[in-house]
């Protein structure tokens, strides 16, 4: 019983060190100007801020992803994006599981606040996420999900909440 | 087991300083960890 004991502290032991290096990177990529890979980053600070007429956002089919911001909280993540129709779209998979709840915060943030800033090639757009639940137009916006990226997403997922879909529509 | 939880600690330090002061230590620490996260969810 005391070798058992003994090895695993050992193991725990040893398994903290990578795990230090984890929690260090995530804290340090907090204080950072946007995400870096799968570690949230804090708020989008450089860059020209976009001003002016709504951009043609047919540019985004070729960005493979982008930096968005909430405003509440300050923080910020890399996220996939498509375009449908001259509107921008991004979204969440795995809401209706347990894991996804805990995982993805930002979509349940997003409903309560839809305030958003998104670095895309350097500029930032000052947006407002609006959640699409049902309706005929996620027929398109998943075509242009699953053409550009290997996702699940459809009308069907979306509609089941299994999936959250959000418009960057324009600050009011 | 005195040495190894001092080797522990001291490594520990070191990783913790590493990760935060070394120029592409984070980058790397995240690259790694987004190749384990990714090949556990496929």
């Amino acid at each position: 019983m005391n070798i058992v004991k003994r090895a695993l502290t050992i193991l725990v032991c040893l398994l903290l060190v990578p795990a230090a290096a984890v929690a260090t990177a995530a804290v340090k990529q907090r204080f950072a100007d946007g995400p870096n890979r799968v570690f949230s980053g804090g708020p989008l600070v450089s860059g020209e801020l976009h001003a002016g007429a709504e951009p043609d956002w047919r540019f985004v089919k070729d960005i493979p992803t982008i930096e968005m911001q909430l405003l509440a909280p300050p923080t910020s993540r890399r996220i996939w994006v498509a375009e449908f129709d001259g509107k921008i779209y991004v979204w969440s998979g795995y809401m209706g599981s347990t894991v996804g709840q805990l995982w993805k915060r930002w979509p349940v943030q997003a409903e309560r606040d839809g305030r958003a800033v998104m670095r895309i090639d350097g500029t930032r757009y000052e947006r407002e996420l609006v959640r699409i639940e049902s309706g005929p137009i996620l027929d398109g916006i998943s075509a242009a999900i699953t053409s550009k990226y290997p996702s699940q997403t459809s009308r069907a997922v979306v509609e089941a909440g299994d999936a959250w879909v959000f418009e960057a529509a324009p600050r009011r | 087991m005195k040495k190894f939880y001092l080797g522990i600690a001291v490594a520990l330090v070191l990783t913790v300083l590493a990760v935060a002061f070394v120029p592409g230590v984070d980058d790397l620490v995240e690259r790694v960890f987004q190749q384990y996260v990714g090949r556990a969810a496929r």
